[in-house]
């Protein structure tokens, strides 16, 4: 199962940084931001790969693969696998996964393709909150109980 | 139909709503538009989350200008943008010949000085969009010659 999910804006300020588990460990809190941070520069090299594939000439199915919004598999240390996702309008979705716990290993590139596509809607339902300000954190309830949700349930 | 004009009319209300607020403070006859700006850039921000959830990864600037020109100026104005120019170092002539919100004035040059407020939400809703996609952009906007006809300049830096 994941064990955190990100929301970053697109000057790197995080937007959101939600978990399971020890949520009253600050020890905890501190891993997942520094977790999802050391993903940033991964996640830049491959968005800049992608731009630079584009321009060169490229069959059609690398193509259509570079121009989607999944990213997939960032890297993977001994503990744990991050996965990136960056929509249209450069908010960058994260998602961790355990790789030692039983659920969290043997997960599948397509589950988490689907969690993070669920979360992209999440955020896009969240941001039209009239009381919630373009740039500010997302501090709903609401959007961290059905996050909570996906990263139980779903992957 | 109907629904169509529902916008129109709850656009122009908005205007004279927020206009109304900002008289008291100035005399003069440059107008408040900031209230209406804002409006204008967190409808845009959030509305471009939205329409562009389902879309591949635009590949360079004129991909996302393209998208701004037909599937947003669709959803919004209900037409495509009619004239699309660039130099190709970043600065995009939007021209559109019928603009929704301008389109109920009658010709002429008599209420050429109002037009600016009513396009001032358009405007930033254009400036948000832009900025959303990572682009810094100075927008301005002139009415030509005829008094419906909008004519955007998108300067990227």
């Amino acid at each position: 199962m994941a064990v955190c999910v990100a929301v970053i804006g697109k000057d790197n300020s995080p937007l959101y940084i939600g978990g399971v588990g020890n949520d009253t460990s600050t020890d905890n809190e501190l891993s997942r931001q520094w977790l999802v941070h050391t993903a940033l520069d991964a996640l830049e090299e491959r968005l800049a790969t992608t731009n630079t594939g584009n321009a060169g000439t490229n069959t059609n199915t690398a193509r259509t693969d570079l121009r989607d919004l999944y990213l997939g598999l960032l890297y993977s240390t001994d503990t744990h696998k991050i996965y990136g996702y960056v929509t249209n309008t450069r908010i960058k979705l994260v998602l961790v996964t355990s790789s030692t716990s039983p659920s969290g290993s043997n997960i599948r590139d397509a589950e988490v393709r689907t969690a993070l596509r669920r979360l992209h809607a999440l955020y896009a339902d969240a941001i039209c909150n009239p009381f919630h300000l373009p740039g500010d954190q997302i501090t709903s309830p609401k959007f961290d109980k059905q996050v909570k949700n996906i990263m139980m349930n779903n992957v | 139909m109907a629904d169509d004009i529902l916008f129109e009319l709850l656009h122009s209300e908005i205007i004279n709503y927020s206009l109304e607020q900002s008289k008291d403070n100035k005399e003069k006859k440059d107008m408040d538009l900031s209230v209406v700006e804002y409006i204008g850039f967190a409808a845009g921000y959030k509305i471009m989350e939205r329409l562009t959830r389902e879309w591949p990864r635009f590949k360079d600037e004129l991909d996302t200008m393209k998208f701004i020109c037909t599937d947003f100026w669709t959803c919004i104005y209900k037409k495509q943008i009619d004239n699309l120019r660039t130099n190709h170092q970043g600065v995009y002539v939007l021209q559109d010949n019928a603009f929704r919100f301008l389109t109920n004035f009658s010709n002429g040059h008599q209420y050429l000085e109002y037009a600016p407020r009513d396009i001032g939400i358009k405007m930033d809703s254009d400036g948000s969009k832009n900025l959303n996609h990572n682009i810094r952009s100075i927008a301005a906007y002139s009415i030509i010659k005829e008094i419906q006809e909008l004519l955007g300049t998108l300067t990227l830096r």
